[in-house]
């Protein structure tokens, strides 16, 4: 076989390792890769707690919006920046790659002794506009938490501060208000720019 | 001749760069946001000597007080503790990081364009860092 035929040959192969790698990718149904669907969306409990601006919401807050729940406090220099940070960047992205709707980054207080809306509405404002804070009262609080599954535990103060254990996840609420996914942490950016258009597209 | 350029380079090699026992890089700082007076302070400490380094107190002159801390993440929840001391292993380093150990500083002391870290180690400072604060927010 001269270098011609070879070349040919070398070519067709090529071709065809190609033409396998497209059917198989085109083949196969994208998933969430991150994010837990639920079988059945799960309506959020009632509650009555306070938006970022001290007005009386309840659960129709989360209407007309695919929201991005996560529960923190703002007296939480680590994580709790860093999750908001990583769903500012992943709703950037999505921007960019021109998803809509967009999601809605929504931080509810698990703290709301410390984080008056005035607090967490300086807090949520940092990661961009157009973000909600939830804060109230712990007993209304606890009615939203525990319908949703969500755990947080006030810890012994250490001197004049004490901190608060609290579920990793960010549970995507939509725009019915139900309760239809959850991430788990550790959160990346990645994995909302991927599952998120697929979630809101009900590729479910 | 050539034997006093071996023993220069010799020299050179052994004491030209002195190696400072504790290095700090990749400081990554912000500023307490907006009505909040804590932060957290993010950083690679490396030890360049034979022994371990325990670092056992920290402190900040734009902070009121700094402590070490932990982020763990068990079970799907989120936990932050204080930790007593930080251990840099004899030539490694120990890495603060989002989600991880971390430093936590409390009791902002006004607005600064500076962030000033003091490590100790039994009460002795062992290393000094002083730079801008990281203002981006990504």
């Amino acid at each position: 076989m001269g270098p011609r035929h070879l070349l040919i040959v070398l070519a067709l192969a090529l071709a065809l390792v190609a033409g396998v790698f497209v059917a198989l990718r085109s083949q196969t149904p994208a998933t969430p890769v991150a994010a837990m669907l639920l079988p059945q969306p799960d309506p959020v409990p009632e509650f009555s707690l306070l938006d970022q601006q001290g007005n009386s919401i309840d659960r129709s807050v989360f209407a007309g919006h695919w929201n991005l729940v996560f529960f923190g406090f703002t007296h939480c220099p680590d994580i709790c920046p860093t999750t908001l940070q990583v769903l500012a960047a992943a709703r950037s992205k999505l921007a960019e790659d021109g998803q809509a709707p967009l999601p809605r980054i929504v931080l509810v207080s698990v703290d709301p002794e410390r984080d008056t809306p005035e607090i967490i509405g300086a807090y949520v404002d940092y990661f961009g506009p157009g973000n909600l804070g939830i804060t109230g009262s712990l007993e209304e609080i606890d009615r939203l938490t525990s319908g949703l599954g969500i755990y947080y535990q006030k810890q012994p103060a250490n001197g004049d501060n004490y901190v608060v254990d609290h579920s990793a996840a960010v549970l995507v609420i939509d725009p019915e208000g139900r309760f239809s996914a959850l991430f788990s942490g550790p959160h990346k950016v990645e994995s909302f720019v991927h599952d998120l258009p697929l979630i809101i597209r009900g590729d479910r | 001749m050539r034997c006093f350029l071996l023993l220069s380079l010799a020299l050179l090699a052994a004491c030209g760069s002195p190696q400072p026992p504790l290095v700090a890089t990749d400081v990554e700082v912000t500023p307490p946001m907006l009505g909040l007076q804590m932060s957290a302070g993010y950083l690679v400490l490396t030890n360049n000597t034979d022994e371990p380094i325990v670092i056992d107190a920290v402190t900040s002159p734009q902070f009121g007080s700094v402590e070490l801390h932990e982020t763990t993440l068990e079970n799907g929840i989120s936990r932050m503790r204080r930790i007593e001391e930080l251990v840099i292993p004899a030539n490694g380093s120990v890495t603060l990081e989002r989600g991880g150990k971390h430093l936590m500083l409390m009791r902002s002391t006004g607005p600064s364009e500076i962030i000033t870290l003091q490590f100790l180690s039994k009460g002795e400072p062992v290393l000094t860092i002083e730079q801008l604060y990281d203002r981006k927010v990504n």
